[in-house]
């Protein structure tokens, strides 16, 4: 990746995309989590979805983007730790499938960076009708989010886990005030964070210069004063949180998180990464084999670690009745990698696991793109070739090392209603 | 169009295609400059053919069996397939549909072990009593999982309120009860009927050679036994099974689904009906319609409410499924559009726009490894190939599709389920 910096905290990544069909550019706004703002940050990417000043009318972008080949146009409000972003992509064909030759690469680059710092405004706001408009899609959203049971179980342990702290404000927002919001609130908070944020622009596809030359425009018209952006973070041990919550459903999920002591991001995520894939983030994982499959306690069970909110996560579906078994089962397998060396085969299982995926990052377009943008959340820019030769020197002792560092803080049970009654 | 884009197009859709002696179907697809390799082999059979006829004996089979023996093939007397693939450093996996099933892998290394294991997980099956049991448990879970997901269960209930007997209205896993009748004859029996190279599709993509895959079927030692297998025909009614259903699950918000069933296309028309349907969802209600931003915008439905289709032998459907606080209401609104769109006829400058986006749709699948293979498995199960689907969309006019509205999407053909959040009575319960 060639890394661009165009203004202060303005970068520009250009990233190869010869051998696909496809070309792409994200514009991503790295901000501070901020609670008071959280929930009309929350609803701009409704908005930007809609349009921008270019190009107002929902209906007129949809066929826009149908003109472009189907092109897609995504906005996304995402988390990392304490750091909350603001991202915006548009993905379609290269111009060498255009029916008519058009200049595809600059078109969507002009519709990213269009959406993210030139929205459809009226007298200076957001158009309080389409904001009333978004604001139910975003209460529906926040409402529905007990349909995935999955995911609700997964979001309600994290709640737990982070509390008060900033890395716990809600990428999607507080139900209870989406009602009161108002097209100033959403108009400062889109100024607020175009003004604080660090940019980063990810082109894959377009030339250069001129990928420089639309994102130098657009900056040189808005005000800057980026502000500087917190790092990696872990919550302190606590002691074990427990909580069962009983709905209509047929399946449990269970929940287990842990928080990272003393974990130092730059030189152990190697080991990390390693650690994740013996323990449950591969198909030869001690979950996957033993709690999963020889148990036969759950049906999915996996491991993942959040390097940027220190926290290892652990979620499992499982039958209601054994909720108890299987949340020892797991436990058992952590604590046996706390206390014994990982065998070489499990290392080298686990070890070519990560390579191979590692080696594929460079075969998709949005893969490579996700590698980078999450390689720069920790302020790095390796390779996976380079990450590969880290991954090879990692030992088992490492591994051991890494697993003791965790501590286990929340266990969340979402379960049906007559079990819990049992 | 012009040369460069002719030239662009031929060289994302050319593959080699080879016909074996044995009857597999293989396709490649060198990419140049990718490290990985997907491959997939697919056979036709899936929760859908329950009824057959091998060398003269019929055979009827329970719901979930070809999703069954897509967990089984896994196993051999080695051990778990799972277990060798990880063991090469491939990432593999399965999945059922209702025709077919397909076994695939990753890997950017180690690839002709990767295909050994491939090529042997489907020619041979290993099944005891023991594993089978073991197997009714797990595949019982899974099924439960999916009860918790409201898409899933509003798609099977539009289809069970379309279809009498097709066997489109079980669930591709089938239930516990239709598994535990699965015994280890019955799984041998399907191999031999369908897992036979003449009914295999191989299709590759991206760091491979014609000769790697040739040379991995030299070494599976596949056989050549062709069993004459006859899939027998399912008698099913045109009409409906019921109008309106209605259920509670624990979803925040009411979910409407229409389903609208349709006379089966010939095998022949299969392709041009099914891309007469995905473009018949989408100047519905797709989001360059004036109706999906008059239910967007008024509050009726989410971004989510759109439409789908099920196009397989000897059955045809279309269904509009999205959340909404007023299900009676968006169904008559969504009525009014089909038969407004058939009295009027379809506005040509959005067919254009859709014929756009389809054929962009075409162009970025082909620009990863799984995309490419995947597109070559489906089509060569179906029998057609990528340079046909492409030539089927450029040929697809607006007559068309209105020609297809005057005996599609009517409402006499047509069904709707409910999903409704619990009741607060029965939460307190």
């Amino acid at each position: 990746m060639k890394r661009i910096e165009l203004a202060k905290n303005a970068y520009l990544n250009i990233l190869p995309a010869e051998k696909f069909n496809r070309c792409r550019i994200t514009v991503q706004l790295r901000y501070h989590a901020n609670r008071e703002k959280a929930t009309a940050c929350a609803l701009l990417p409704f908005l930007m979805e809609r349009g921008y000043a270019d190009c107002p009318d929902p209906t007129a972008l949809s066929c826009r983007l149908a003109q472009l080949y189907g092109a897609t146009l995504s906005a996304d409000a995402t988390a990392s730790g304490s750091c909350r972003s603001l991202t915006v992509s548009v993905d379609g064909i290269q111009q060498q499938f255009a029916l008519q030759g058009e200049c595809l690469a600059k078109e969507y680059a002009k519709l990213a960076l269009g959406t993210v710092f030139r929205p459809a405004l009226k007298d200076g706001l957001f158009d309080p009708a389409e904001i009333e408009i978004e604001k139910k899609k975003l209460a529906e959203e926040l409402a529905g989010e007990i349909n995935d049971k999955r995911l609700y179980c997964l979001r309600q342990a994290r709640r737990k886990f982070y509390g008060n702290h900033p890395a716990g404000i809600e990428r999607i927002g507080y139900p209870e005030e989406v009602a009161g919001l108002t097209a100033q609130q959403v108009t400062d908070a889109w100024k607020w964070i175009v003004e604080n944020s660090h940019v980063e622009v990810f082109c894959s596809g377009l030339d250069e210069h001129q990928a420089a030359e639309l994102v130098q425009a657009e900056l040189q018209n808005i005000l800057r004063n980026p502000q500087p952006l917190p790092g990696a973070q872990a919550m302190p041990a606590v002691e074990l949180q427990t909580y069962t919550e009983t709905m209509e459903m047929v399946q449990a999920k269970l929940c287990l998180l842990f928080t990272v002591e003393n974990f130092d991001i730059e030189k152990e995520l190697s080991a990390m990464r390693i650690a994740m894939a013996v323990l449950g983030g591969s198909p030869t994982s001690r979950l996957f084999m033993n709690v999963r499959e020889k148990q036969s306690l759950c049906y999915y069970c996996a491991a993942s670690f959040n390097s940027f909110g220190g926290m290892m996560c652990i979620d499992s579906g499982i039958e209601p009745e054994n909720a108890e078994t299987a949340q020892q089962a797991i436990l058992n397998e952590w604590k046996s990698l706390c206390e014994d060396l990982p065998s070489e085969k499990e290392m080298e299982d686990a070890r070519r696991f990560i390579l191979n995926s590692l080696a594929a990052v460079g075969d998709s377009i949005s893969a490579q793109e996700n590698w980078y943008i999450g390689q720069l959340w920790r302020d790095c820019t390796d390779s996976p070739e380079q990450v590969h030769q880290q991954l090879l020197e990692v030992t088992p002792k490492q591994v051991q090392q890494a697993m003791n560092k965790f501590r286990f803080s929340v266990a969340y049970l979402l379960t049906k209603e007559e079990s819990a009654d049992e | 169009m012009n040369e460069t884009t002719i030239q662009a197009l031929r060289t994302a859709a050319q593959c080699e295609t080879i016909q074996l002696e044995n009857g597999m179907t293989v396709l490649v697809k060198p990419m140049e400059g990718y490290r990985d390799v997907h491959v997939i082999c697919g056979t036709r059979f899936g929760s859908a053919d329950c009824k057959f006829e091998m060398n003269g004996v019929q055979h009827t089979l329970p719901a979930g069996v070809a999703h069954f023996l897509e967990h089984k093939m896994f196993e051999s007397e080695e051990g778990d397939a799972f277990a060798q693939y990880a063991a090469v450093g491939a990432s593999a996996n399965a999945y059922t549909s209702f025709d077919k099933t397909c076994y695939l892998f990753s890997t950017t290394c180690g690839v002709e072990k990767a295909l050994d294991i491939l090529l042997k997980l489907v020619s041979r099956g290993y099944f005891t009593k023991e594993t089978v049991e073991k197997e009714q448990g797990i595949i019982g879970q899974e099924i439960k999982m999916y009860d918790d997901s409201p898409e899933w269960r509003m798609m099977f209930s539009l289809l069970q309120s379309m279809y009498h007997n097709h066997p489109v209205k079980d669930d591709i896993a089938g239930s516990e009860e239709s598994i535990a009748q699965i015994t280890p004859e019955m799984l041998y029996e399907c191999v031999k009927a369908f897992y036979s190279p003449a009914n295999l599709v191989l299709a590759a993509a991206g760091n491979i050679s014609k000769q790697q895959i040739l040379d991995a079927i030299e070494r599976a030692g596949l056989t050549h036994e062709k069993p004459n297998v006859k899939k027998l025909p399912i008698q099913e009614p045109f009409e409906t099974v019921c109008k309106y259903r209605e259920f509670e699950m624990s979803v925040s918000k009411p979910m409407l689904g229409v389903g609208y069933k349709e006379v089966p296309p010939t095998t022949e028309n299969q392709l041009k009906t099914a891309l007469i349907c995905d473009m018949l969802s989408e100047l519905v209600c797709g989001a360059m319609t004036p109706f999906y931003r008059e239910l967007y915008d008024s509050g009726l439905a989410g971004a989510d409410f759109s439409g789908e289709f099920l196009c397989i032998e000897n059955a045809l459907c279309l269904m509009f499924c999205g959340e909404t606080d007023q299900p009676e209401k968006v169904r008559e609104l969504l009525q009014q559009e089909i038969d407004r769109l058939r009295c009027d006829g379809v506005n040509e400058e959005l067919f254009m726009l859709c014929k756009n986006q389809m054929y962009g749709g075409l162009v970025c699948e082909l620009d990863s490894t799984s995309g490419t293979a995947g597109a070559l498995c489906a089509g060569a199960l179906k029998g057609y190939t990528l340079y046909d689907e492409m030539s089927c969309l450029v040929n697809l006019t607006v007559q068309d599709i209105d020609s297809a509205l005057q005996t599609m999407l009517l409402e006499e053909n047509s069904v709707s389920v409910v999903i409704r959040p619990e009741s607060e009575e029965e939460q307190d319960d």
